[in-house]
Formats: structure tokens, sequence, C-alpha cells
């Protein structure tokens, strides 16, 4: 095995993020220096994995790993190991192409910050933990990974402490996380006992049927704690504390990749370790938790007036899409839920750029007090215009891809089990994204366009480093729309087929024949998997028929001199020219984002002061949730499993 | 010369029929009878039915105004991105056995292109800067709100009855629904599917933003909310939109609920004893004459009669209103058309 | 006796739960999340342990097939966890002290400024 030789890939694309992080503490007073070491140790990992598409996604390698060549003996697994399969490869490029583009960003973002080199650190220890924890093949591993991420982000999150509530979100993350890392912990050892091993690919073939009350135990605990790092309810507010605290940066690596680390831990968990997918109880347990994410989460974001919370909101409203597609555990909702995760991460760290943008040249992200940006800042605009389209799935954006394929395929499972309830699911699922929509109207209506207060007069677009990396993402979030083939067939299809062949991964690992000698028959192998939908969408054609019509017109108007009619004939205040007020002269009104939508808030108002009141904000609510749904899932876990 | 003929053949697809010139006819034609039929009922003598033609073109020849306030280019944008989207999205919608582009959308992504216009007029009233404008626009996202859940219910619902009665689970393709009732008879002979029938009946006015389901336009009290600042080419823009949109609405009702028609024209035509490209033509002229006469009665049915019987509805009622008993009509279709009664 | 250790790890894990939920003081909230983690600790250790066994080190040859030793896996482990509580309780504690410089309080009821 030579040194480059792409069986170290893994191994490099983790240790360049941690090597990165110690260089800028020893090297970081430099700024260039530091922009240097920060930009090579966040492209080299994309590079890295990028290079690992063809062997992985294409031909369905996987590649395994282990520290000092400790290979297992004697059937038992002794070293430390990596493995990366298309699953695991999958989520690792979003991770890094995350991290690389809110690097980029970052460069002019945080120029007016103090302390920016323990920034840059902290930022690459946390791409690092994530980026670990994807790629271990090893369960303690992988805890230690989760405690390094949610240290990093902790800190981050009270990285600009003298902004409100910085260092209590971050507070409230600590806690509740540290209750999540040691679930997970107590999991895994509990698991330790029963087989005496760490690695996954081992457990994976030890534990499925053998299932006693311990078993069942470690797997309430390590699941409620992935829930925890990917923000599930009821662990939602902290991350909408996190968010609104944490700069914009911080923001798109907490919401587009620690969240997807949840979600991996929580496929890895239901999928490989314990293979209890093929359960109804189970299914139904990932589909109602996402469920009720993605509604309660999409109403929380409504009454929201802070940019950013109601982002965050959002950011796990959609982790509940993906959630609910991936309890499906049909192909179709496997590939679909991880294309909505791949977008989610897209157009999610797109909104939270263009919101940092907003709060970099007006100081506040508060709705009631912004307005009209779309004159002084007409890039960002536009390039949140993009993201909130993709974010409401609008064609032809990829969220809409992506939602798509979720409504066929929550309908689709329906159907083949003669299931209502799975219909019910495709219904909430659409009323939450029609939801989505209108508060990113809100959101348009009082930050972008609408009147322009005193306050916002001095804004001025955002440099061209900042909308550089926020073009790389919008141009992402269109490439992905508009080639739903191939981006289902190159990455959401093998990682989606990948969760179905935990034989291949124990095999891979521990030599071949190992899963069908120690499980024999129950072995998983690699079922065929079907992707096949009965619905068709082609965003191509639409996009050419919609360009055709659009120039045909405009073609028309811009002939008939649609807009050059309004020519003005001086300078001065003409009343011609100014919003007609009823006939009183113009004065400063806008309809503030809190009045938006009275009609439906109305209908629903006991819903939203209930949820208004149980959202305290008082940290020992939030940790009693916490140990609420665990003992809920323990309980689960003992009846079901 | 093959490809030349093709794209000419595709371009008169878009511009003429089904696209642009045949919905805006249509949908102005509606619209004109819609004026004449709710002035009758009021004891008026009425605008002639070409009225709603002679406004359009006054109003392109009118200034052009943009407020100060304005966002200048999405302002002027947004009418054309709208009258795009509904133009292209008539042409997903089949004229009974007439269908191109059927391999393009099927009914889920009807429902979200339906959004587009509604969309383009949100971005571009928000662009005005009006607090008029602002309050429209709010009242139209909760239209659009509540009028999507019956309306998916309803799609969901037909799709599953024409699955299960293909024996293919699902089907959301609208040609291949259009297609099914030709054989089998239109669906809304279905036991199962008057009620969602009925509950997208009641959608259409909803859809369409007429009355009492007009809140967002209130003339009377919030200035045609999202059009206030709105004059000359713009506003004719979308006044053509709105037109156009009903009339999309209409044939979609008519693709879904009444689409075995179609075939009992093709069998008219053939016991003529016609045959060749002639009988073609003919029975696609008749199956346009028979689809613009059923617009109209539902037009009258839907939009007519409604506006001339009801007063405008607050905001929260409209919302209220079609999440319960429009919801419940088209849930009862689902429920049955699930388990097959 | 080993069953003591179990019973005394689930009660610490319990206890710091208790302590987390019951307590609106940020002191006690860390505290809580300490207990918490010794408790797993505990919970690690005992997994590793064999009645009678010795410590694990040997060198080549050694080790037979008689040979009685804890297991070393947990006890790397529990090493780990250690320092990782330890950084935990560091980082929240500076957080407590400049959540008190800012808000003036150590009460967690009144520490609630994001909420809704």
């Amino acid at each position: 095995m030579s040194f480059l030789s792409y069986q170290h890939f893994p191994i490099f694309t983790i240790m360049l993020y941690f090597l990165g992080a110690f260089l800028i503490v020893v090297f970081g007073k430099a700024k260039a220096l530091r922009h240097a070491v920060a930009f090579l140790c966040t492209a080299g990992p994309l590079a890295l994995l990028i290079s690992l598409i063809g062997r992985v996604m294409v031909h369905g390698e996987i590649i395994s790993y282990w520290m000092g060549n400790r290979t297992p003996v004697g059937d038992y697994a002794i070293g430390i190991a990596l493995e990366v399969d298309a699953l695991s490869l999958f989520f690792g490029l979003l991770v890094a192409t995350a991290v690389f583009v809110a690097c980029l960003y970052s460069f002019r973002y945080m120029e007016r910050d103090h302390n920016v080199p323990q920034y840059y650190t902290l930022y690459l220890m946390l791409a690092g933990g994530v980026m670990g924890l994807v790629l271990s093949g090893d369960l303690f591993n992988m805890f230690i990974m989760v405690e390094i991420l949610t240290f990093a982000a902790v800190a981050l999150t009270a990285f600009r402490n003298k902004v409100t509530g910085a260092l209590e979100a971050a507070f409230k993350y600590l806690v509740v996380g540290s209750i999540g890392s040691t679930c997970i912990l107590a999991g895994t050892i509990i698991l330790y006992a029963q087989a005496r091993t760490l690695n996954l690919a081992q457990l994976a073939a030890v534990i499925p049927g053998n299932f006693g009350v311990s078993t069942k135990l470690a797997f309430a605990l390590l699941f409620i704690g992935f829930c925890t790092k990917a923000f599930i309810v009821p662990f939602h507010p902290l991350a909408a504390d996190a968010h609104g605290a944490a700069p914009a940066s911080v923001s798109v690596l907490i919401s587009g990749v620690l969240t997807k680390s949840g979600i991996y831990g929580i496929i890895r968990l239901v999928f490989f370790l314990f293979q209890t997918m093929n359960l109804g109880t189970m299914q139904f347990w990932l589909v109602f938790l996402g469920s009720v994410s993605m509604f309660v989460c999409v109403t929380m974001a409504l009454a929201q007036h802070d940019f950013k919370r109601l982002l965050a909101f959002h950011s796990i409203s959609q982790i509940g899409y993906v959630l609910t597609a991936v309890g499906l555990a049909t192909g179709l909702g496997i590939s679909a839920g991880l294309y909505h995760a791949m977008n989610h991460t897209l157009f999610k760290g797109l909104l939270f750029l263009a919101a940092g943008a907003v709060l970099h040249e007006t100081g506040t992200t508060d709705l009631g007090k912004l307005g009209g940006l779309a004159k002084k800042m007409p890039h960002t605009a536009a390039l949140f215009l993009i993201g909130a389209a993709s974010i409401s799935g609008i064609p032809p954006f990829n969220g809409f891809a992506s939602k798509w394929l979720i409504y066929q395929a929550t309908y689709q499972k329906a159907a083949e089990t003669g299931n209502i309830g799975f219909a019910l699911v495709t219904v909430i699922a659409l009323v939450t994204s029609t939801l989505t929509l209108a508060s990113f109207v809100k959101v348009t209506q009082s930050v972008f366009f609408g009147q322009m207060p005193e306050e916002c007069k001095n804004a001025k677009e955002v440099p061209f480093g900042m909308r550089f990396a926020m073009g790389i993402l919008a141009l992402l979030c269109i490439l992905t729309g508009l080639f739903p083939g191939l981006v289902t067939r190159y990455l959401t299809e093998p990682a989606a087929k990948a969760a179905f062949a935990a034989g291949n991964y124990i095999n891979a690992m521990m030599g071949q024949g190992y899963a069908e000698r120690i499980m024999g028959a129950a072995a998983p192998g690699a079922p065929a998997v079907s992707f096949a939908s009965s619905g068709v969408w082609s965003p191509l054609s639409w996009l050419l028929l919609l360009m055709i019509a659009l120039l045909a017109i405009c073609v028309v108007a811009l002939s008939g001199k649609y807009d050059k009619v309004s020519v003005r004939s001086s300078k001065e205040v003409e009343k011609k020219y100014q919003l007609f007020y009823g006939g009183e002269t113009q004065s400063f009104s806008q309809v503030g984002g809190g009045d938006l939508f009275w009609g439906f808030k109305h209908n629903w108002r006991h819903y939203f002061s209930f949820m208004h009141d149980l959202h305290s904000g008082i940290v020992n609510d939030y940790s009693l949730w916490a140990v609420v749904a665990l003992a809920l899932a323990i309980v689960y876990a003992l009846i079901v499993l | 010369m093959l490809l030349v003929l093709n794209a000419l053949k595709y371009l008169a697809y878009i511009l003429i029929f089904p696209g642009f010139l045949f919905s805006f006819l249509v949908g102005m034609l509606l619209t004109g009878i819609d004026r004449k039929i709710v002035a009758r009922m009021q004891k008026r003598v009425g605008p002639p039915i070409l009225q709603p033609f002679y406004d359009f073109f006054k109003l392109l020849g009118k200034e052009t105004i943009v407020p100060d306030a304005a966002n200048r280019r999405v302002f002027l944008l947004a009418p054309l991105v709208g009258l795009a989207g509904i133009t292209v999205l008539q042409l997903f919608i089949p004229v009974f056995h007439f269908h191109v582009f059927d391999n393009v959308a099927d009914v889920i992504v009807i429902l979200y292109l339906l959004l587009i216009p509604a969309l383009a007029e949100i971005l571009g009233a928000a662009a005005s800067g009006s607090p008029y404008a602002g309050v429209g626009l709010s009242r139209e996202m909760v239209t659009i709100l509540a009028v999507e859940l019956p309306l998916l219910l309803v799609l969901l619902a037909v799709a599953k009855t024409v699955g299960s009665a293909m024996g293919r689970g699902l089907v959301f393709s609208l040609s291949t629904i259009v297609g099914y009732q030709e054989l089998h008879g239109s669906l809304i002979t279905k036991l199962s599917m008057i009620p969602a029938a009925v509950a997208f009946l009641l959608i259409i006015p909803g859809e369409t933003g007429s009355h009492p389901f007009d809140t967002a336009e209130a003339e009377t009290e919030i200035c045609e909310g999202m059009m206030a600042e709105y004059s000359g080419a713009p506003l004719g823009v979308y006044k053509l939109t709105h037109a156009m949109k009903i009339f999309t609405v209409v044939s979609l009702f008519v693709a879904l609920f009444l689409g075995g028609i179609g075939a009992g024209i093709q069998n008219l035509v053939a016991a003529i004893g016609l045959s060749g490209a002639f009988a073609g033509a003919l029975s696609l002229l008749l199956q346009i004459l028979v689809l613009v006469l059923l617009s109209i009665v539902l037009t009258i049915v839907c939009i007519s009669f409604v506006h001339a019987i009801t007063a405008r509805l607050r905001i929260e009622q409209v919302f209220k209103y079609y999440w319960t008993i429009v919801t419940c009509f088209a849930l009862v279709s689902l429920v049955m058309a699930w388990y097959g009664l | 006796m080993i069953t003591l250790n179990y019973i005394a790890s689930f009660f610490l894990i319990v206890l710091g739960l208790y302590c987390i939920v019951v307590k609106y003081d940020l002191v006690k909230t860390v505290i809580g999340l300490s207990v918490m983690d010794y408790g797993v600790n505990l919970l690690i250790i005992t997994i590793g342990y064999h009645p009678g066994g010795t410590a694990p080190i040997f060198t080549a040859g050694e080790i037979n097939p008689a040979s009685v030793f804890v297991d070393p896996i947990p006890q790397a482990l529990t090493l780990t966890s250690i320092v990782i509580g330890a950084c935990v309780t560091a980082m929240s504690l500076s957080l407590v002290i400049k959540l008190r410089e800012m808000y003036g309080t150590l009460d967690t009821r009144e520490i609630r400024r994001l909420r809704g």
C-alpha cells in the first residue's frame, strides 16, 4: 500500500482538519498565513473525497482502513478502523462542501471580530469532528468525535459573547448536548458489555437477532443521543438558540453539518448496528418523530421575528423531512431523504449566509427593524431568493426535486402497505412545505422588500468574497434541482443501496464471509432496491418551456416599451411617483413580519400561545424534555424490539 | 429541416394552442361572461362580453408608473414571470384526448406550478413597497395556505382511485388519468369521487381569487391589495394572468373529473363514418369546443353564481372554511378511495 | 459485590439528571453534569471488571488461556471519558462565570432571553 494510495484518503481527510486547527494555533497571528492554512485545510478534504466518488459511489467499493494496519485477528477487531461506504462518503461530501464554502465566507465575514485565530481553530475542530464521525468505523471513536464537535459547537456559539443570548444559548446547548453525549457513551459501553467489541462492522454482525434487555436499553440511549445531535423534537429549542447567536458561518455548520451527523448516526444505528428497519414499529417511530419535527418546527418558525432564529426552526423542520423519508425504509424513501439532506445543506447554508450578510451590513437580524434591502444589496437579495425558493420547494430548484420525491415515497409507501397513515404523512409534508413558503414570503417582504427604515439607509452590498461563497451554494442549488437524475444516480441511490447492504459493510471490514459465518441465514446481503416512482417531473424541459414563454413575452413587452413609459421628467419629488396612501402624504409604514398571516395565526391562536409558553427558555425544562424523551424511547424500545 | 419543423411545432404549442393564445382568448372570454352574468343577476345591464379584451388593450397603452419606493426591476419583471408560468402550466393540462408534453409534470408538480403566478404577484407586490400591497400579499399567502390542503387531498384521492383501478398502485400522470377515464368513464360517475369533485368545485373560486374569497384584493378596503401600485401594461398583464388562471383551474377540473367526455366525442365522430386526418381535426375541434363550453358552464356555476350571492369573507373565515368544510369533503373522498368504496 | 457497582452507577446517573432537571442554580446544573459523568465512568469500569483479575499488563509469551485479568479497553475508555468530562466542566464553568457577569444572576429561571 503506497503512501498516496486512495485507501489513506479518509484518514487524511480527517487529519487535515485537525492539522489545520493545530497550525492555526501556532501560526494564526498572520492573517494571510491563517487564511492560506484554512483554505488549504478545507479545500483539501473536499478534493480528497471527490476523488473517491468514482470508486465508492459508482463501483460500490467499500474502503476499510485499519489504523496501524492492525487487521482483525481471529474474527476479532482489535484495531481502530475507518470505514467508508457510499453512505459515509455521501455525508462526508456534504460536510466537506459546507465547511469549504462557509470557510470562504468567513474570510471577510469575521474580519471585524476579535480572536479570529481561535475562531478558525474551533471551526476546523468542528469540521474535523463531524468528518471523523461520518468516516469512523468504530463506535467509541464516534463518541469521541461527537464530544469534539459538541464542544467546538458550544464554544463557537458563545464566540460572539457580547451578542444577546450567545452565552445563554451556549450553556443550554452544553447541558442538553452533554446529556445526549452521555447517552451515547452509556449506550456504547452497554453494547460493548454485550459484544465485547467496539467495531461497527463486528457489532453489526453480533447484535442483530440477540436483543436482550440491555441491548434494547443501549439502542434507546444511542438513538436519543443521536437525536440530540440532529435536534429532532424535543431538542429543537437548542438549535434555535444556538443558530440565533452564533456567527452565520457557524450556523451553516451547525445546521448543514452537525444535524447531518445526527441523521447519519441514526441511519447507522437503525440500518446497520441493529438492523431493525424491517420492523413496522421502528418505521412508525422514525416517521412519527420526523413528521412531528417538521410540523412543530415550521409553526414555531412562523411565530418568530428574528431572521436567524426563524431559519434555525426551519432547519429542524427540514431535518424532519429527512428523518421521515429515511424512516420509510424504502429505496425511494431513503434516496429522497438523502437528497433532501444534501439540498438542506446547500439551501440552508445559502440562507444563513444571506442572513449573515444582512447582519454584517445592518447590525441586526430583527425582522421588525429591516426592510427594503433589495435596493441596497441586490445580489444578496437575489441569492437569498434562490435559497428561499429552494427551501419552499418552488420548481425547478432543488428543494422541490427532493420534496417531490418525498411525497412520492410516502404516498407510495401508503399504497404498498395499505396504511392510510402514510398518506397523512404526505399531507403533513405538503402543508409544512406551504407553511415554509409562507414563512419565507414573510422574510422576503420584511427584509428585502417593503419600505426601508432610516437605520438601513447606510447598508451596502457585502464584499465580493462573501457573495462568491453564497454564489457557489446558489449555483449548486440550481444544478441539483435541474439534474435530479444525475444526483440520484451518482449520489443518493448508491448511498441508499449501501444503507440496505449491511452485509457488504460487515464483510468489507471483517473479511469475506464473516457476516454469513456469524449471522447464518439472517445475514443481510445486498438486496435489490427499487427506486421506481410513479410520478413524472422533468425540470429541464419545464425550464426550457418557461424560458421560451418568458422570452416571447419579454420580447413582446419590451418592443411595446413595457419598461420605458415611466421615464421621469425631473429629479424632484413628484406626487405621481409616491406610494398611494389613500390621499395622505407618503410616510414610512412597513407591514411588520409579525403582523403578516394574521388570518392563519388567528385560527391557530391557541396552538401558538401554547407553543410559546412551552418554549420557556429555561434550561431545566429542556433537560426535562430530554429526560422524558429518553424514558419514552427506552420504554418503546423495550416493548417493540 | 425536421428539427426546424419540430421546433416550429413546439413553438406553436407554446404560443398558440394549447398555450398562450388559446388560453388568453378563452380566459378573457370566461372573465367577460362572468362579469355579464353577475351583472344580470344583480339586475344590471353589465359590460359587453368582450369588455376584458378592451380593458386589456387599453391598459397596454396607458402610462406605467413605478413608485420611487419600489424595486424597479422586480416590480416590472414579476408580472411577466407570472404570465409565463401560467402559460407553461396550461401546456400540461390535456384537452381531453389531446395532450402535449405529458412527460414533464404530474399532478403534484401542477399543484406547485399553480403557485408560481401567485408567487410572482406576491413578489411584485412586495417590491412595490406599498403597505396596502403588504396586507394584500399576506392575505394572498393565507388564501394559498387555505386552498392547498383540500386541493392536495383531492389530487391524492384521484391518484389513488385511478391507480388502484389500473392495478398500478398510484397514478400521478395527468394524461394517464384522462386516458383511464376515456376507457372507463369519467371519474365523477364514481361514488367515491363525488365528494372530491364537490371539494374541487368549492376550491375553484378560492384558487382564482374571486368572490367571496377575493379578500387578498379587496378593492373597497385595501385598494386592490397587491395591485395597489400597478398601472398600465403590468396591470394589464396581471389581469390577463388572472383570466388565464380561471381557465387553467377549470380545465384542470375537466381533466380530472370529466375526462371521459373525450371518448364520447371520438365515438361520435367515428359513428358519423368519418376517418383519416379530417376526422382527427374534427374530433379535436369538437373537443376544444366542448372544453370551452364546459369551462363556461363551470365558471358560471362556481364563480359567477357564487359571486352574485355572497359577500366577501374575512381572511380568517376563508382559512377556516377551506380547512374545515372543503377539507372534510376531500377527506371523505380520500378515505373512500382508499378503502375501495 | 459487583451488582452494587451497577446500582451505584445507575443511582449516580439518575442523581445527576435529577440535579440538572430540578435545580435552578447554574453551578448545581454543572455539578449534575459531572455526577452523571461519574456515574457513566463507574459503569464503564464495572463492565471491564473480572473477579480476581490482575492488571492487564503482559509481555509477549506471558499470556496464556488461564490468565485472568480485567478488560483493558474499558479502562482506556474511562480515561478518555474522564478527560472529556473535565473539559465539559471547565467549559461550562467558564460559561457560568460569563453568564453571571452578563445577567447578574445564577438562577436559570432568569436566564431566558431566548424563548418562544
